[in-house]
């Protein structure tokens, strides 16, 4: 679809500002740039990038392929089918859970090159959420997860479109499988995509403006984007598809379960009548399944509000949770097209979001940054301290601290993107959804056992296991001299801007154990820096 | 991306203030009205529960009414059969058959059946909400719009405060926060002047990595330290705000939750979470005397309830697990001793339609109906049923949508004054309370 690529002019454009911000990158800013566009900054990755600039890091992005989940063939959908008796003790977990797929989430965000692909589709997939709790055939989810991979410098326009015609979204939100009305039967079509692929994947509850306000009515109040009327329409669209036909299997409606390749149409099951949809659009009656779906997904993808909509959720996920509402006007013009590429193109919206001089320079600094988010506060620690981990130990931690990854206990995700902010509601605090006295305390524990040099064993039950394991030798040798071990964390974990009062604890901490035991010295002084809430919430 | 009042915003220079004196524990340290211990417990049903499969007519014109638009389960319908419900005794009424436990409290007099509550700003007639113009609850049919209200206590309220949280900010003025979640976070816990306590519900409550004695460690004393710095970034002041808030909490509770418990046994062969966190409430209702506080209010959840498809089976397996949890929990406060001083109720973002949808299931709606239970609860039918009539008289859709009879802000209220809320303080914690005739629906004696 020629339409949505103009990724030529792009380019020329971020090539203009890599000459101006190349020139002026120093390691600190380098290093804030990448826990905002990366998983967190590495050696290697911090000395790239001041090297090249901004821009030509996000050329070189754009241009690297995707490191993917491997090992994960299609099974039958019943486990009992697919790990049959005497089979492995580890086939339930291998085949029939999240298990390896997580671990190898964590496996691609702290060695992938193609880190700011993996960020963009961790962050798609905690908008259009599709939860493990319900689809639990990794096969399946990572099927799921590759649409955001393959179009994460693509289209959002794409994404809508997989997404819609993905066999996990069809199970998870029930169009697998949705007939057309049975009047003898008393049945009418299911609803759930129809209402939240309007409400959480696209265009949201309330009108908005291009900087992501709600616009208001004569009263004041704001105005509804959509009524019942509208997802009932859509809920019409979206009968008549099934799952793809299994492999040597016959294809009828419905099909069993089978989540390899987009849902598939059968005629007699789709609703013929019009269908009122958005901003007075009605489908006239007699369309196709096909014809009816695309309409709908255009329908969809030109609203207003998609821009904005989206475009705040990503800067949250990227770069601050509280973006002014100019910074949320710029990025929603470039996903309509401001640069000159075309409405929806992935990689002018994420320029837009990270060379925006907002996420370097915040005229606000009060109301700059965010809480990092489980998955983020652990994939940066383990890259800024050269980490090593299978995934195994991480995956356990970070769905202890709330972030079961791709695994949400609904389509709401983890958090909502306007959970508010504790002690200021009129702020926004995203991560805070899952930070509680609780999850705080389970934070200290996996802090304390991240940092204890020991490292967690190898899981001999896991191929290729090795554990996960920060190894502190360096840091041991540098607390002898604790001045230079307080400077070093100050430069690796705070990107070299932490305050004079966390310092001066760093130093006392470092000075704790006698000079005899530089590596309990080491500890303390890393420990007390992680638990920080400088460290905690990047700005 | 929403509109957003400085309420809440307003109190918080008092409430800083406060937490750095007050009592350690969240409760009521001067209590509301009354000097004996209670506690309230609000079982959230997240999801959207479908009352209309929790409570089913047994008279034979309403249950012919039910099956016909219900529809025939093998063929896609979800009508239960009259023999698989627990009848309550003295009623027209049965209970799902996994709830058969709560039948038993009914049987009791301790559990309340309030039918068909739901949010409203003010009572309202099909009418009325047909021809458009009336004053209707924002956004109905939205999971997190329709959560946020029944947790509020009024439709248009700023969505950051809960009833539960405001009225520990009713005793703020002379205490710290007063509401335990057993989890996690939610608007229900949050007040204008105090947040809530979130804690997990396994395990004990303490920070890790400082030792056996944190109280002892000069690295602790250290972050302690770290942790009052007046931090300029919102963000990060937040975070200390709910460590600071945690770490004060942590030792008497601590020691709570990680005691064994004489009503542990009660919960034997439940290993749900729901049951995970009823027990631990449980515990600290068993410790209440020695965290000296008099009034508590704690929220519990179970998800799920969203039953788009194959809702026989997925909500049957939740009420296999809500039924046993819950009865176990009831029977626990009378082992304590406390029967008569812990009322608990189930709260639910919406009911279901009527009609089911494609797929063995249903979609969102409104009215829907709820549990009180209790040794102080005076058991009963409160309310009325809707009419099982499609496009009928309490439908607003033509799928069985019940336009709601009694409102969700009522059935708060009623709870709101047996913890202790003076009618004085009413109007302020439920704005939209003086709509309605009955402020309290009677269901305590």
């Amino acid at each position: 679809m020629p339409r949505y690529r103009n990724a030529l002019f792009v380019a020329a454009a971020l090539w203009a500002c890599s000459a101006v911000s190349a020139a002026a990158l120093d390691e600190p800013e380098a290093r804030r740039f990448l826990a905002q566009a990366s998983f967190g900054p590495t050696e290697a990755s911090t000395q790239g990038l001041m090297a090249i600039g901004k821009a030509a890091w996000l050329q070189q992005q754009f241009a690297l392929p995707a490191s993917d989940y491997t090992g994960l063939p299609y099974v039958d959908a019943n486990s009992k089918v697919g790990c049959p008796a005497g089979a492995l003790p580890t086939c339930k977990r291998d085949n029939y859970s999240l298990f390896p797929l997580q671990r190898q989430f964590f496996q691609n965000a702290l060695n992938g090159p193609d880190q700011l692909r993996q960020r963009i589709a961790l962050a798609l997939s905690e908008i259009l959420v599709v939860s493990g709790q319900q689809i639990k055939l990794p096969y399946a989810m990572a099927n799921y997860e590759r649409i955001f991979l393959a179009n994460a410098f693509g289209n959002f326009r794409n994404v809508l479109h997989e997404v819609t015609l993905s066999p996990a979204m069809g199970k998870f939100l029930n169009m697998a499988n949705n007939d057309k009305p049975n009047l003898t039967k008393g049945i009418e079509p299911n609803e759930n995509y129809a209402r939240e692929v309007l409400q959480l994947f696209s265009i949201g509850l309330w009108q908005l403006k291009l900087d992501g306000t709600p616009k208001l009515d004569s009263r004041g109040q704001p105005i509804p984007s959509y009524d019942q009327q509208a997802v009932e329409g859509f809920a019409h669209v979206f009968t008549g598809w099934t799952y793809p036909a299994r492999p040597g299997g016959s294809n009828r409606f419905p099909n069993p379960a089978n989540f390899s390749g987009p849902m598939v149409a059968f005629a007699a099951h789709h609703d013929l009548g019009a269908k009122r949809l958005l901003n007075g659009v009605t489908l006239p009656a007699g369309q196709s399944a096909e014809v009816d779906l695309e309409a709908a997904v255009d329908n969809i993808f030109n609203h207003p509000n998609v821009g904005p909509f989206v475009g705040r959720q990503l800067i949250q996920q990227f770069v601050t949770a509280n973006p002014s509402p100019a910074y949320v006007a710029r990025v929603a013009a470039a996903f309509n097209g401001s640069s000159g590429a075309a409405r929806g193109d992935m990689k002018a919206l994420l320029g837009a979001i990270l060379l925006d001089p907002e996420a370097s320079n915040p005229a606000a600094p009060q109301r700059f940054g965010k809480l990092r988010e489980p998955i983020l506060q652990l994939t940066h620690l383990f890259r800024a301290l050269g980490g090593v981990s299978d995934g195994v130990w991480l995956r356990a931690q970070a769905s202890a601290l709330g972030q079961p990854i791709f695994s949400p206990a609904s389509v709401f995700n983890f958090f909502p993107p306007d959970y508010d902010l504790p002690d200021d509601p009129s702020l926004d605090g995203p991560a805070f959804g899952v930070f509680n006295a609780g999850t705080a305390f389970k934070l200290s524990a996996v802090l304390a056992t991240a940092l204890d040099g020991q490292g967690v064993v190898a899981d001999l039950s896991v191929v290729g296991s090795v554990g996960s394991k920060i190894d502190l030798t360096r840091w041991q040798t540098l607390a002898v001299d604790p001045t230079a071990l307080v400077s070093e964390i100050d430069r690796v974990l705070f990107a070299g801007r932490s305050s004079v009062p966390l310092r001066q604890a760093l130093l006392k901490a470092a000075q704790i154990a006698p000079a005899s035991r530089p590596l309990d010295r080491a500890k303390a002084a890393l420990f007390l820096a992680v638990m920080s809430p400088e460290y905690l919430v990047e700005n | 991306m929403r509109p957003r009042t400085t309420t809440r915003r307003q109190f918080l220079g008092s409430a800083a203030a406060l937490a750095a004196t007050g009592p350690l524990v969240p409760g009521f340290a001067a209590p509301l009205l009354g000097s004996d211990y209670r506690a309230l417990v609000c079982i959230f049903l997240y999801g959207g529960n479908d009352g209309n499969n929790m409570v089913v007519p047994l008279d034979s014109a309403s249950y012919a009414a039910y099956a016909k638009a219900r529809g025939n389960p093998g063929a896609g319908g979800l009508a239960l059969t009259q023999s698989s419900l627990a009848p309550l005794n003295g009623s027209s009424l049965g209970l799902h058959g996994a709830l058969a436990p709560l039948a038993e409290v009914w049987n009791q007099g301790h559990l309340a059946v309030q039918a068909n509550v739901g949010t409203l700003v003010r009572p309202l007639s099909k009418l009325e909400f047909g021809a458009g113009g009336a004053a209707v609850p924002g956004n109905l049919f939205s999971h997190s719009d329709q959560q946020s209200q029944w947790q509020q206590g009024g439709s248009g309220l700023a969505h950051s405060t809960g009833w539960g949280g405001r009225i520990a900010d009713l005793q703020a003025r002379a205490a710290v926060p007063a509401v335990i979640s057993v989890s996690g976070n939610s608007v229900f816990i949050n007040g204008a002047a105090t947040d809530g306590l979130a804690l997990s519900s396994s395990g004990g409550f303490a920070v890790k990595g400082f030792g056996g004695n944190p109280a002892r460690n000069p690295l602790y004393s250290l972050y302690t330290s770290l942790l009052q710095l007046p931090y300029a970034n919102a963000e990060q002041r937040a975070a200390a705000t709910v460590l600071n808030q945690g770490l004060r909490a942590s030792e008497l509770l601590n020691k709570a939750l990680s005691a064994s418990s004489s009503v542990a046994g009660l919960f034997a062969g439940q290993s749900n979470s729901l049951a995970r966190q009823l027990l631990a409430v449980a515990k600290m209702l068993e410790a209440h005397t020695s965290l000296g506080v008099n009034r508590q209010i704690f929220f519990v959840s179970i998800g799920g309830f969203d039953t788009h498809n194959d809702q026989l089976s997925q909500q049957g397996g939740l009420f296999g697990q809500l039924g046993p949890a819950l009865k176990s929990f009831h029977d626990a406060t009378l082992q304590l001793g406390l029967g008569s001083q812990v009322t608990s109720f189930t709260a639910s973002d919406f009911a279901r339609t009527l009609q089911p949808a494609s797929g063995g299931g249903t979609d969102h709606a409104w009215g829907n109906h709820q549990f009180v239970l209790g040794g102080a609860v005076k058991g009963g039918l409160y309310g009325r049923m809707p009419q099982f009539a499609l496009g009928g008289p309490d439908d607003v859709s033509s799928e069985g949508r019940w336009l709601p009879s009694t409102a969700s802000d009522q059935m708060s209220a009623t709870l709101a004054a047996w913890i202790g809320v003076s009618a004085g303080d009413m109007a302020g914690l439920f704005p939209n309370l003086a709509n309605f005739a009955q402020p309290n629906l009677g269901y305590f004696g």
